[in-house]
């Protein structure tokens, strides 16, 4: 067995490595991220993941609910560490995951990935009081100023392959109908389907698009049966432009996804931009590699600002101008708590994934994964136009804003793992109330 | 350090300590023998100085008495988030108690003066902050806890001079008065009682003079309970508020004096970060117990209302008083402190805390005229 592997072994307990080897660990992060771009290109399949923040039975039990590394290639959106008690064996860990596995695991920066926010959340002082001095926290800070801003995921089937799982009499999910595909499915921990969607499979006529992907908000899932109503969404996907347009990638009429930890930026209105990035620096206070990392969705219209005092916040026209410009069919980012662990928002054109349950350990809110299925109807080659494709030369009809399919989704949703059943050091976590 | 990630079991312990180490006199009933969840709500005291003083060293709040009344080596850097709110239910209290005492004017008369009574005040730095800026001799501030929180207050004003100073009783000639078990204090302006609230009741026979010596019972009065009645069952917190408005503050003889309620307690127990408040402070021994039964603005505006405050009652929860009574330029100057990352979290936290204000003119509506000003929150 490597020390890697004992390492891996080591913190997988939640025990911590020595610092000599947190130092080795690191300096070859360093050198595979280096090598990566600001936005990593990743192939379906693959498990989208949101803010971690140091809960680290809470990443085991999201290792269990969404399959064990390799065996599952990972995106992990940032902010790893802070506020919970163990930021240190979980960014750690899911370093070691990445200098092992470097294919199956993708990390790119959070806003908590910073010197300045760490001192003030909790990740600065953990390291301090774990490892007695800050040695460490250098260590990870020089690690997070290599990580990548953004990644593309690419090849991902706009149709999902339903669970097999049977379903309980809970299920709200209803029965298809002919000709449709299933779009989204939301599973418990346990596996079980508890809502899918489902919308009328592409036809290589062209009907007109009134594209209503919008599928229904989480929180009804907890709602009466029957109200998800009619299990077809209405309209088709569109023509199909993004395909249409790129004869190279035949099969592959799903749109890019793209993975930031915040949102968009003012500055940056093409992928490429984003990649024109000096990222190996400290986050800044302003500017695109700020926004990328801080920014929120907002019911608005076009940009405005945020409350969060860094970054913007932007509307849906703004979301839909850049999925089309860039091809994408989706943008998936973290960044802010959602009760009900994922929000899709825009008619679907973005969504927010949040994977700490019980935040805080306080919060009380559930988390989530989303996972994208790999389209094999073109025999499993990808098209690798790294999100450059369906970009028009700027003349955009109005009905062509949604010219291609999102991605197939799979959202598993997960509680907080009950640590003392788990084997794990069941130190009781104690949450700041006013008294 | 951050002390967050730190089960602060030092305040539990130091509870317990204090409560074995002090022989209680008999005649203060229950409290004289605190159970151990008792020394746990004694215990919560300290979690409110360590955040005061948290957010005064970071500039939210200015408050020069909060050093002297944070257990000494406490002192820890609160999130914040913890910081904001801690910020907000400060400042709006004040405000609150500001309206009700009126604006100072060196000019008062006697005729003016006016009282407080703050229930379970722990190690609370109001009454230093309100009598230091304002002529003594127009306000009589009593706060009520039990023995052993008042017993360390005591001790902290015996060793701070600084604290003697703001209660005016610096000076040799002082009218000053200490009790031999040195938990109680009474001067002309500020009285300390180490009472049980549970033992004040409307069927007491005791004198009153006895239980809340220094009370004046012709005198404007506002009770403040910050998280303190939470604690006690629905029906005793119910028999201490009726203390008040049916005993010690109504007479036949004279007419019916105005009596102001200030509550800032949690609220909203029944979702799912409501759900979970509840069952973390559970594992810390730490029960509210009339938070279900006041779990809305609504509940509370009820029972200010059914509890003898009936000339008017409002609420609000603290994420509304931060946008609704904090000003633009304080907001941003607030804001400006520390990079409050998480909106979500902040609104979450902040819609479980709320302020409910209540009052009955009496004969003078004049005393609570300023509350009818402030913005209340109309939702449940």
């Amino acid at each position: 067995m490597s020390d890697l592997d004992r390492a891996i072994e080591q913190l997988r307990a939640c025990r911590l490595i020595p610092e000599s080897q947190v130092r080795e660990l690191c300096y070859k992060a360093r050198e595979l991220l280096i090598e990566e771009g600001n936005v990593v290109s990743v192939d379906a399949p693959v498990t989208i993941c949101g803010d971690i923040h140091g809960q680290f039975h809470d990443l085991m039990e999201l290792f269990r609910v969404g399959g064990d590394v390799p065996d599952t290639n990972y995106l992990f959106m940032g902010d790893f560490v802070d506020r919970g008690f163990y930021s240190l064996e979980s960014f750690l860990l899911l370093l070691c995951l990445k200098v092992r596995y470097p294919d199956r695991m993708t990390l790119i920066r959070g806003n908590h990935e910073s010197r300045q926010i760490t001192t003030v959340y909790g990740f600065y002082d953990e390291c301090i009081r774990k490892y007695g001095s800050a040695n460490v926290w250098r260590y990870c800070c020089e690690v997070f100023d290599y990580l990548a801003l953004g990644a593309i995921v690419l090849g991902a089937s706009s149709e999902l392959e339903p669970t097999t799982s049977s379903a309980n009499d809970t299920t709200q999910s209803t029965m298809p109908i002919d000709d449709t595909e299933l779009e989204t499915e939301v599973l418990n921990s346990r596996g079980e389907v508890t809502m899918s969607t489902y919308r009328p499979r592409q036809r290589s006529s062209s009907d007109a698009s009134t594209d209503s992907r919008n599928i229904s908000p989480p929180r009804d899932i907890s709602a009466a049966p029957g109200q998800l109503g009619a299990p077809t969404r209405s309209g088709a996907p569109g023509t199909g432009a993004g395909g249409d347009s790129n004869g190279s990638a035949p099969g592959s009429r799903t749109g890019a996804v793209l993975c930031v930890h915040g949102g968009l930026s003012p500055l940056i209105d093409s992928v490429d931009k984003i990649r024109l990035i000096d990222r190996k620096q400290e986050v800044p206070h302003e500017g695109a590699m700020c926004d990328l990392l801080w920014s929120d969705p907002d019911e608005i219209e076009g940009w405005g600002l945020s409350p969060r005092g860094a970054g913007f916040l932007f509307g849906g026209d703004i979301v839909k101008q850049f999925n089309h410009l860039n091809g994408l069919s989706l943008v998936a980012r973290a960044h802010q708590l959602v009760m009900e662990g994922y929000k899709e928002m825009f008619d679907g054109g973005i969504v927010t994934v949040w994977s700490a349950p019980n935040y805080c350990y306080r919060c009380g809110n559930v988390a989530a994964i989303l996972e994208l299925g790999e389209d094999t109807s073109s025999g499993g080659t990808v098209a690798r136009s790294n999100g450059e494709y369906g970009r028009s030369n700027g003349v955009m009809g109005a009905d062509s804003l949604s010219t291609v399919v999102s991605p197939g989704r799979r959202y598993r949703v997960f509680e907080a793992a009950a640590q003392d059943t788990r084997g794990m050091p069941a130190k009781k976590p104690v949450a700041d109330y006013f008294l | 350090m951050a002390a967050p990630q730190i089960p602060n079991l030092n305040s539990l312990r130091r509870g317990r300590g204090r409560g074995r180490g002090i022989g209680r006199s008999t005649d203060n009933g229950p409290e004289s023998r605190p159970s151990g969840k008792d020394r746990i709500v004694q215990g919560t005291d300290n979690d409110a100085s360590v955040s005061r003083l948290s957010a005064v060293d970071l500039g939210y709040l200015t408050d020069a008495y909060a050093t002297a009344l944070t257990p000494r080596g406490s002192a820890t850097r609160r999130f914040p988030i913890i910081n904001r709110g801690t910020y907000v239910r400060t400042t709006a209290i004040d405000q609150l108690v500001t309206s009700f005492l009126g604006l100072y004017t060196p000019e008062q008369t006697q005729a003016k003066r006016k009282q407080i009574i703050s229930l379970g005040a722990g190690s609370d730095t109001r009454v230093f902050r309100i009598l230091s800026s304002r002529q003594p001799s127009d306000l009589v501030y009593h706060e009520i806890d039990f023995a052993v929180n008042t017993t360390s207050k005591i001790q902290a004003i015996r060793s701070t001079p600084q604290l003697q100073q703001a209660l005016g009783i610096n000076t040799p000639d002082a009218e000053v008065s200490i009790s031999e078990m040195g938990d109680a204090l009474h001067s002309p302006s500020y009285h300390i009682h180490p009472v049980d609230l549970r033992s004040l009741s409307v069927n007491s026979d005791r004198d009153l003079s006895t239980i809340l010596p220094g009370v004046e019972r012709e005198l404007p009065t506002l009770l403040v309970s910050e998280c303190c009645l939470i604690y006690l069952t629905p029906s005793e917190a119910e028999q201490v508020v009726k203390f008040f408005t049916e005993h010690l503050f109504q007479s036949e003889s004279q007419p019916t004096i105005p009596l102001g309620l200030v509550l800032y307690e949690p609220i909203r127990p029944d979702d799912a970060f409501g759900r979970t408040m509840v069952s973390n402070l559970a594992t810390r021994g730490i029960q509210l117990q009339t938070l279900h039964k006041y779990a809305s603005l609504e509940a509370q505006r009820c029972r200010l209302k059914e509890q003898g405050f009936g000339d008017g009652q409002a609420g609000a929860d603290i994420e509304f008083i931060w946008k609704n009574w904090v000003y633009e330029e304080e907001k941003e100057r607030v804001a400006g402190l520390e990079m409050l990352d998480e909106m979500e979290e902040w609104q979450l936290l902040a819609r479980h805390y709320c302020i409910a204000w209540g009052w009955r003119d009496g004969s003078d509506a004049s005393v609570f005229q300023g509350w009818t000003t402030l913005k209340a929150q109309s939702d449940n």
